[in-house]
């Protein structure tokens, strides 16, 4: 019989082993299955909807920029390159690529699927919005195009993504974003949040953490170099312009603003009552079906009920009948708190 | 050609619609289900039992009281069913085990069976059911309906309530609090109680964790050998206090367990599954206190009993055949043993515990007396026992404390076998339940076997260390 001890480090070293091979996604074995899946199919769609997106900003890419952009082989994209211009997807000018109408047809279709996907994940699955995009990344190099559109029937032909982003139909139309980044407006501006920019990821994470949601009408007061000051259902944010910049908002016409007086649910108090004004967009799938299906409809009056003891979950009265919902669900429910009258009784 | 253009107007007019349809949808149908109430349901002076509601909610839900309530609800449940079931378990294990069985051994040998025949068929399949059935139905007759009164009442909402946020931090959802105190009685109940979580995500943790509570089975074996090897440690007078301290503290771990897995599940496996959160807090009821009974006696109680005695009757045959079958001149239980001996001693444990725990996966309560079993058969005690493949249990734990140290054991043995009880693969009756629940093979297997890696692992690391220190 060997000692304890050797026992206890063969164990320690073999789950060191597993840790280094399985990591999610740092594991070596995740790598090795990554890089071999890297084949040169995934490289011409990533390459694809690097100039389709460049494009679309108005700006050009050359070969140097997409070489700078990934971590792939320089010689592997330059091989890539001349066979994706052999094949009628891309041409030069003056030293920057070019899509061609085959090549903008492929992009759009991977950026279709790309969507789709992502627009699946927030109906169906209940992946964290923050991994959407990865999951996503990888799917769009997999579905076909039949394939594509048995998705689309089933998600009721979406028309945008769950960051507000338009899905291109299936013959390629891509519907143009209306609005303009945030730091574009004036102090006073009343507008609507209709889309957020999931790339770069720090910056999107920073947006996430502020818990700002597609769909909700913000209110500029403060608008310099320095920082974007907003009020949005009930809370004031402070965004730095470059964070403000990837949130795009559409400037509301007079009748379509809603009174000042919305709030989230979450901060109604004990002994208020209020009126449900809405569930916010970002509330998706089987979570909203479910909202509504125990009434939280527009116009239905509501009042808190119960705070448990951790004070959270709270419960709610909806139509005489107790709810509980968790605080993280309730800053969904928008709603005009009702003056407080005096106790006619 | 016509086809395509009602294709056509229908997308156009899906993209006209929007995306808030759902929406308008609910809220119509709400706002006419509104109007046709308003015109036809009157209201005679209402509102009196909503205010006595209110009173009760206020204080099961206070910051003070609601945790302390909870905690003294779910001792009394437990102590009632631990306590209250010794009596009728007594009784029926009296009738069965020692007047029924004898009697049936006699008179069919009388009347000319085999003795091989008689062995098998009521020293085997008849005395695992029979131990099953004793040991197991009085607790569950107990606790069940205990159980079923409480939910009637419409406390155990409320508690579920008070719970929800420890849960949501492992990504669980508040009602698994009570599946899993549902589970300190049956996992196989436990694991069909999961069905009031409507969140699929949270429901399959629920599922998976069950296990972890230490159920009706595994009680007495805790008891059992805490008092034999932990109780022994101190002087006599602190022995009892000792022993019910380390049971309760491998409850408690059990808890942990539940909620480490949980986290780790919904960080991991079940990141995709569907999740979402909802609790209605229905108004207090008095239970329909008969009906009730009844009730969880059919469809609690005696579902999970009559599958447990499915699946005990063949591992009675098993557990018989095993020590009475000799391949050259040792019993297939006798080569097992020693071939498990060196993974057991690995783990802290030894063959005799492994190969219990093998045959006995229909129920954890024939545990205890297949290890008393085995052990005397392959140390050959001699003046102790039934036979070979005859499982038995002794009136004086002092003596059953005897016979397993004869047969090798140490504090470490018993202290792994206490951990190894909890963390370990579900009974088969549970891993049936969770299959027909999940009606998915891969959770099945995932229920089933991550127990008993975190039981090698922890056992493993248990006995190095003892080893090391002690």
């Amino acid at each position: 019989m060997a000692s304890p001890i050797t026992y206890l480090l063969v164990f320690t070293a073999v789950i060191i082993l597993l840790v280094v091979l399985f990591y999610p996604k740092g594991g070596i074995y995740w790598r090795l299955k990554n890089s071999f899946k890297n084949d040169s199919k995934t490289l011409i769609e990533d390459i694809l909807k690097k100039l389709y997106h460049a494009e679309d900003g108005g700006n050009s890419l050359s070969t140097n920029d997409i070489i700078s952009s990934t971590n792939i082989r320089p010689k592997k994209i330059i091989e890539t390159i001349a066979q994706m211009e052999a094949n009628q997807l891309i041409n030069f000018n003056n030293g920057t690529i070019k899509l061609t109408e085959n090549g903008m047809d492929y992009a759009l279709r991977i950026i279709r699927v790309h969507r789709l996907w992502e627009k699946y994940l927030s109906e169906k699955t209940g992946f964290d919005k923050k991994d959407w995009h990865d999951i996503a990344e990888k799917m769009e190099h997999k579905l076909n195009t039949k394939q594509a559109k048995e998705l689309a029937t089933n998600l009721g032909n979406p028309r945008f993504d769950p960051h507000g982003d338009p899905i291109p139909t299936e013959f390629g139309e891509i519907e143009a974003i209306q609005g303009k980044p945030m730091p574009v407006f004036k102090e006073g501006t009343i507008g609507r949040i209709v889309h957020i920019e999931d790339e770069p990821d720090i910056i999107y994470q920073q947006i996430l953490a502020e818990d700002l949601h597609i769909g909700s009408h913000v209110h500029i007061v403060e608008n310099n170099e320095k920082r974007i000051v907003f009020h949005s259902e009930g809370e004031e944010y402070v965004l730095a312009p470059i964070v403000a910049n990837n949130i795009t908002i559409l400037q509301l016409l007079k009748d379509e603003i809603l009174e000042e007086n919305t709030f989230r649910l979450s901060s109604l108090k004990e002994n208020e009552s209020a009126k449900i004004i809405g569930i916010s967009n970002e509330c998706r799938g089987e979570m909203r079906r479910r909202l509504l299906d125990l009434g939280f409809v527009l116009n239905t009056t509501i009042e808190l009920d119960l705070i448990s003891p951790m004070n959270n979950p709270r419960s709610y009265l909806v139509r005489n009948t107790a709810i509980a919902i968790r605080n993280e669900q309730a800053k969904f429910i928008l709603i005009e708190k009702i003056k407080n009258h005096a106790n006619s009784n | 050609m016509k086809t395509n253009k009602i294709l056509n107007i229908s997308n156009d007019l899906r993209w006209q619609i929007g995306d808030g349809f759902h929406d308008k949808l609910t809220e119509g149908i709400y706002s006419d289900a509104a109007q046709i109430a308003q015109n036809s349901v009157f209201k005679k002076g209402a509102t009196k039992h909503f205010r006595f509601d209110r009173v009760l909610d206020k204080i099961v839900t206070s910051k003070i009281w609601g945790f302390p309530i909870m905690i003294l609800i779910l001792s009394v449940v437990l102590w009632l069913t631990i306590i209250g079931a010794n009596y009728p378990s007594g009784l029926l294990s009296q009738l069965l085990l020692d007047t029924i069985h004898p009697w049936l051994k006699e008179t069919t040998i009388s009347i000319g069976f085999p003795i091989w025949l008689a062995g098998f068929l009521f020293d085997g399949v008849y005395l695992a059911l029979a131990w099953v059935i004793a040991v197991m139905l009085p607790p569950m007759a107990i606790f069940f309906p205990l159980f079923t009164l409480l939910e009637d009442f419409g406390y155990l909402p409320r508690a579920a309530f008070n719970l929800d946020n420890l849960f949501k931090k492992s990504g669980a959802h508040g009602k698994q609090a009570l599946t899993m105190s549902m589970g300190f009685g049956c996992n196989a109940a436990g694991v069909v109680a999961t069905r009031i979580i409507d969140s699929p995500r949270e429901r399959l943790i629920a599922i998976i964790t069950n296990n972890f509570s230490l159920c009706n089975g595994r009680w007495p074996t805790q008891i059992l050998i805490a008092s034999i090897f932990i109780g022994a440690m101190v002087p006599k007078g602190f022995a009892g206090a000792l022993s019910t301290l380390s049971v309760i503290t491998i409850a408690l771990l059990g808890v942990f367990f539940t909620f480490a897995v949980s986290y780790f599940l919904s960080k991991t496996l079940l990141k995709g599954e569907v999740s979402s959160f909802t609790l209605e807090l229905p108004p207090y009821r008095p239970p329909v206190f008969w009906k009730t009974i009844y009730t969880s006696l059919i469809d609690r109680t005696l579902i999970v009993l009559w599958r447990a005695c499915v699946f005990a009757a063949p591992a009675g045959a098993v557990i018989w055949l095993i020590a009475n079958i000799s391949i050259g001149n040792i019993t297939i239980a006798h080569w097992m043993i020693e071939h498990l001996n060196g993974f057991g001693f690995l783990i802290g444990l030894n063959g005799v515990i492994l190969l219990a725990y093998i045959v006995a996966i229909p129920a954890n309560e024939i545990v205890i007396p297949t290890i008393l079993m085995l052990t005397v058969m392959s140390v050959s005690i001699s003046g102790v026992g039934e036979g070979n493949g005859v499982m038995f249990e002794l009136e004086s734990a002092t003596a059953t404390g005897e016979i397993l140290r004869a047969g090798g054991w140490t504090l470490l043995t018993a202290v792994n076998l206490m951990l190894f009880s909890l963390l370990h693969n579900p009974c088969s009756t549970t891993i049936y339940t969770i299959y027909k629940e999940t009606k998915s093979v891969k959770w099945t297997v995932i229920a089933s076997v991550l127990p008993l890696i975190i039981g090698f692992v922890v056992c493993f690391i248990v006995a190095q260390v003892w080893r090391i220190l002690v």
